[in-house]
């Protein structure tokens, strides 16, 4: 079937209302940050109205949420930088080894994917205190990158398993260590492959809310926790909630968007099983 | 022979256009394929020189494995530990009881609805995820133009916080004043109430399901379309089939390991979901929506009960281990006929 | 280009984080003066006070982490019952204090308030709020707050209708049946799952049943006073705002600001806000009466001292006796009714806020929930039976009698009912 123009079209036109209906909650929730109150819980809904920035100022610096962004960052950035190479060496090493230890291994993964979370909190909380590592950037580091390392392992390993056998044999006709054949063999075939897993685990670590709430205090509070602080009592609460909300979003969104090219990159190649 | 555990792309990729993936696909796919082949050689060929090597790839495996060992499975065994006790926050209590915190749970009622309840949402959550993925993921991949910034928008929801994805979804489905019910109401429809009424509660709450994760099946979904073989759509278009015939004869079977994969991912993900029902309904009203873990976080941070919680987190992991086994296995056997193993 | 400017950004990101990690470390290794650290709920009131409580001792830092009472309470507990050293002054209600008091988590004032007693003026603050925060006889909560619910109208509506406020709760039902509408309804009911729902309960159970619970705390809620009390509540969800189940006190503050109910039961620390023109809808039409018949919720709140903190116990207790000095107290007054008695009787103040007098009224009229430290964690699963009932999924009968067994079975795990 040739594209033809109107089937494209009306094609168009429907995706594009399902985009719109998909992202009404997130521009109702933006509205809601700019108005009053009264005009934003209104009945009927109000689109007319005067619009107030104060919220999100008030939120941002009054009540400063920077500081919560900046350790949001500092969290999910360092989750990826330590997540990211351990379990790609993991996913690596799986991927040669042949054994039925390694398949276990990989199931036992993924169990511990289905863990719920709130079986771990309490311990982790324990731990923490023990260890003295409540409200420090490590503790939260810690947990997430091991948290993090099912989904890697596995999505990284699927990227190593398609690297052809010769290449490997070659270089160690070469006179290759196994190092050399991770570094020089294997990761640039996988390179796209880290983007789409660094994004990934970037989002893991950054929305993180239940172990946040466990293992962060008043220095290391990230924004996600942050934002629940607001819940009730006063409707003002709910608009410096709204406007939170959308601030949370940035980041990630300007993430996205600017690394658009590698992340088509690793996922085209990954697409690739024909 | 080896498994095929098939990459969860989640991906832009077919939604950045078709031009670049056609591309990609003719210089990569013949000797990636060629390599393939051989790559498949049978074991004993393969590893008579591996096996020597194989305690350094093992070293690969040490950070991971220690951090894992340290920070997941010292809390299991804590969790464990704790569920053979009644140890009660609250007021200090802490003694040995053996399994009768299972016990208790098996003949409690609560439990068991709670169980219901959770699968209940979860089948009706994943199954139109699914689908809804799937019409839109195929509509996506017919498009030729526009594909890539559609589908951007339309991962939106999936980034968001959760815990923030429930406050705006609150602020849609409040009663009376919430956008939906205020919309209805100047048209002169009286909404039911969404967060109020014991059913529509059950079924708001799995629309925020929906509405955060059918992205992520629309992007996986999407680049699996997009690894299917066009000769093979070629020729069924020249033998005359439909759109619905290209989808769920040739299209569905021929990527059914990456959709077995994300699948199984849901299940689990969704059987373990807690902020969207936290915020939305808190498990109201009553226990409508009280799931499995709106249940073990009651227990635990209310009534302070960490003996019982343990108990009830040890329970859903089991269950939740137990279905995805009987997942895998269905799948399995469904695409059995079509030669593609799943794990 | 490209490997350069990838390079670039995870070098400077793992320089970002490395240092944060480092100085991360510096707050453990030299602590020149470490902050005292507050755990507290969070409401208008508690926010003004907070700023008080962080200018109170000039050279004391003080940090405060404040979130919803739920969640407040569950860190609270969480951290006081692992002996956590981090914390060192927690928020309490007159209930939530007594299972910290119980576990000896927090430590009794009673000599610290005799050694400061003149300089804070603490003979000024109310004997009624100082008996709820004593147990066992000793005195453990610093008073921030008095809280109460009591009764708002819609004068306007009221007046247009040749209305008058009710005085029973007989003809605060008619009064909602009678000004319900599909656009309004006729009365706000907060029936969340949890707080809320004990909260408005509480209100009958005290005018129409019996109580909660004996002088042996056995509950009584499920006998027939208790069921006929909680059929009234069913009742008049009929003429409730849609979406009931699911409004906590901001739902319902909402509903009365956007003109869609006319009356109905809250605290009296949100009247105010009924005026807000940037908050409501109805400014100047609200008027207030205390809740027909009596035995609406009184809740006090304050501030106690933790046993493990290793902060010095009489500073912790000048921080929060400063905070709650008159001249303090008083900019509050707008937000709570305060405890001290100058501020209670201060005709300013009843000249400055037109719902004072019928706060006033409500605070003798009212009635505090069982004072026992389990009320919060029993009344978790009394609030869902209830709603159960409500909502019809079961007969309120049964709904009550199944909290009954849950709160039994709970109370003697917890050692009751041993004597």
């Amino acid at each position: 079937m040739k594209p033809r123009f109107q089937t494209q079209f009306l094609l168009f036109i429907a995706l594009s209302a399902f985009a719109a209906l998909n992202l009404t909650p997130v521009i109702w929730g933006f509205l809601t940050s700019i108005k009053q109150p009264v005009d934003a819980f209104a009945v009927p809904p109000k689109i007319v109205f005067t619009p107030t920035f104060e919220f999100h100022y008030q939120i941002w610096v009054e009540r400063e949420f920077w500081r919560f962004l900046l350790n949001s960052v500092v969290i999910s950035v360092g989750t990826v930088l330590i997540s990211l190479p351990i379990a790609t060496m993991s996913a690596f090493g799986l991927s040669r080894l042949q054994s039925s230890g390694s398949r276990g291994l990989l199931a036992g993964l993924m169990v511990m994917r289905m863990f719920p979370q709130i079986l771990l909190a309490i311990p982790f909380f324990m731990l923490g205190r023990m260890l003295d590592l409540i409200d420090t950037y490590w503790a939260m580091i810690g947990a997430l990158v091991a948290l993090n390392q099912p989904f890697t392992i596995w999505l990284m390993r699927s990227f190593f398993i398609e690297i052809p056998e010769e290449l490997y044999e070659s270089a160690s006709l070469d006179g290759c260590s196994i190092w050399q054949e991770f570094r020089l063999v294997a990761l640039p075939i996988v390179k796209p492959g880290l983007w789409v897993a660094a994004l990934f685990s970037l989002l893991f670590a950054y929305n993180e809310f239940l172990f946040a709430l466990v293992l962060t205090g008043p220095h290391t509070k990230t924004l996600p926790v942050a934002i629940a602080e607001y819940g009730g009592e006063d409707v003002n609460y709910w608009s410096l909630a709204a406007a939170a909300a959308i601030g949370i979003m940035l980041p990630i969104v300007i993430f996205m968007m600017v690394l658009q090219r590698h992340l088509v990159r690793g996922l085209a190649f990954g697409a690739v099983k024909g | 022979m080896t498994g095929d555990i098939i990459a969860p792309d989640a991906s832009l990729a077919g939604a950045y256009g078709i031009a670049p993936m056609t591309m990609v696909k003719e210089e990569i796919t013949s000797p990636l394929r060629a390599a393939r082949l051989l790559a498949r050689a049978p074991p004993s060929l393969a590893d008579s020189g591996e096996r020597s090597k194989d305690w350094k790839y093992a070293l690969f495996l040490g950070p991971s494995v220690v951090l894992i060992c340290c920070v997941m499975i010292y809390p299991l065994g804590y969790a464990l530990y704790s569920s053979l006790f009644n140890y009660d926050l609250g007021s200090g209590i802490h003694e040995f009881i053996g399994l009768d915190n299972y016990a208790t749970l098996f003949t409690e009622a609560r439990f068991w609805s709670a169980l219901g309840r959770t699968c209940l949402i979860v089948t009706c959550a994943v199954t139109s995820e699914f689908f809804i993925g799937l019409f839109v993921a195929y509509g996506l991949y017919l498009l030729v133009r526009g594909g890539r910034a559609l589908s951007l928008l339309m991962f939106l929801p999936h980034i968001v916080t959760p815990v923030v994805a429930a406050l705006f979804l609150r602020w849609i489905f409040m009663g009376r004043w919430g956008l939906l019910s205020s919309l209805l109401i100047s048209f002169n429809i009286f909404p039911p109430d969404w967060l109020g009424d014991p059913s529509w509660a059950r079924f708001t709450v799995v629309v925020a399901d929906i509405w955060q994760f059918t992205p992520f099946m629309i992007l996986v979904l999407l680049a699996a379309l997009n690894t299917v073989d066009e000769c093979l759509l070629e020729a069924a278009k020249l033998d005359g089939a439909g759109h619905w015939t290209l989808l769920f004869r040739i299209m569905v079977p021929s990527v059914w390991p990456m959709i077995a994969f994300v699948l199984v991912i849901r299940v689990m993900d969704a059987f373990r979901s807690f902020d969207n029902i936290y915020v939305l309904t808190a498990g109201g009203p009553g226990t409508a929506t009280e799931t499995l873990t709106m249940y073990t976080y009651t227990t635990a941070f209310k009534l302070l009960k960490i003996g019982k919680a343990s108990a009830l987190g040890v329970l859903t992991l089991l269950f939740v281990g137990i279905v995805a086994a009987v997942v895998i296995t269905v799948l399995s056997r469904m695409s059995r006929g079509r030669g593609k193993s799943v794990i | 280009m490209l490997p350069i400017t990838r390079r670039q950004v995870l070098k400077g990101a793992s320089t970002v984080v490395t240092s944060a990690a480092i100085t991360s470390w510096a707050p453990h290794v030299a602590r020149a003066a470490t902050p005292v650290q507050v755990l507290s709920s969070r409401y208008p009131a508690l926010e003004y006070y907070a700023d008080r409580i962080r200018k109170a001792v000039p050279d004391m830092p003080v940090e405060l982490q404040m979130m919803p009472f739920d969640k407040s309470l569950e860190l609270i507990t969480i951290a006081l019952s692992s002996k956590s050293q981090s914390v060192d002054l927690v928020y309490a209600t007159e209930s939530t204090f007594r299972t910290f008091a119980k576990n000896g988590w927090i430590r009794p004032l009673d000599d610290l308030w005799a050694k400061y007693k003149q300089e804070f003026k603490l003979d000024d603050v109310s004997e009624q709020v100082l008996d709820l925060f004593r147990y066992d006889g000793k005195l453990y909560v610093m008073p921030f707050t008095t809280l109460e619910m009591f009764f708002f109208y819609r004068k306007d509506l009221f007046d247009q209708a040749g209305a008058q406020p009710p005085k029973t709760i007989a003809e605060y039902h008619a009064l909602a049946k009678r000004f319900n509408s599909p656009m309004r309804a006729g009365t706000i009911k907060c029936l969340k799952t949890g707080d809320s729902v004990l909260n408005e309960s509480h209100w009958y159970m005290t005018a129409l049943g019996e109580g909660w619970f004996d002088p042996d705390f056995k509950p009584i809620f499920h006998h027939d006073k208790g069921v006929q009390a909680m059929e009234a509540l069913k009742e008049i969800t009929a003429y409730a705002q849609p979406g009931y189940t699911a409004a906590a006190n901001d739902e319902c503050m909402i509903a009365l600001q956007q003109d869609l109910a006319a009356m109905g039961p809250q605290w009296t620390s949100r009247a105010l806000a009924m005026d807000d023109p940037n908050k409501s809808r109805v400014v100047g039409k609200f008027e207030w009466v205390p809740l027909p018949q009596g035995g609406g919720k009184i809740s006090m709140d304050g501030y106690c001292i933790s046993s493990f903190s290793k902060q010095n116990a009489d500073d912790l207790f000048r921080i929060i006796a400063t905070a709650t000095n008159e001249e303090n107290m008083r900019g509050a007054a707008s937000m709570m009714v305060p405890p001290r008695k100058a501020l209670l009787n201060d005709p300013a103040l009843k000249a400055k806020y037109r719902y004072y007098p019928a706060a006033l009224v409500a605070l003798e009229t009212g009635k505090p929930v069982p004072l026992i430290p389990e009320w919060y964690a029993v009344g978790e699963s009394i609030s869902r039976r209830i709603v159960q009932g409500i909502t019809g999924q079961t007969t309120v009968k049964e709904a009550l009698q199944t909290a009954a067994q849950e709160a039994e079975a709970f109370l003697r795990d917890r050692g009751y009912y041993r004597t």
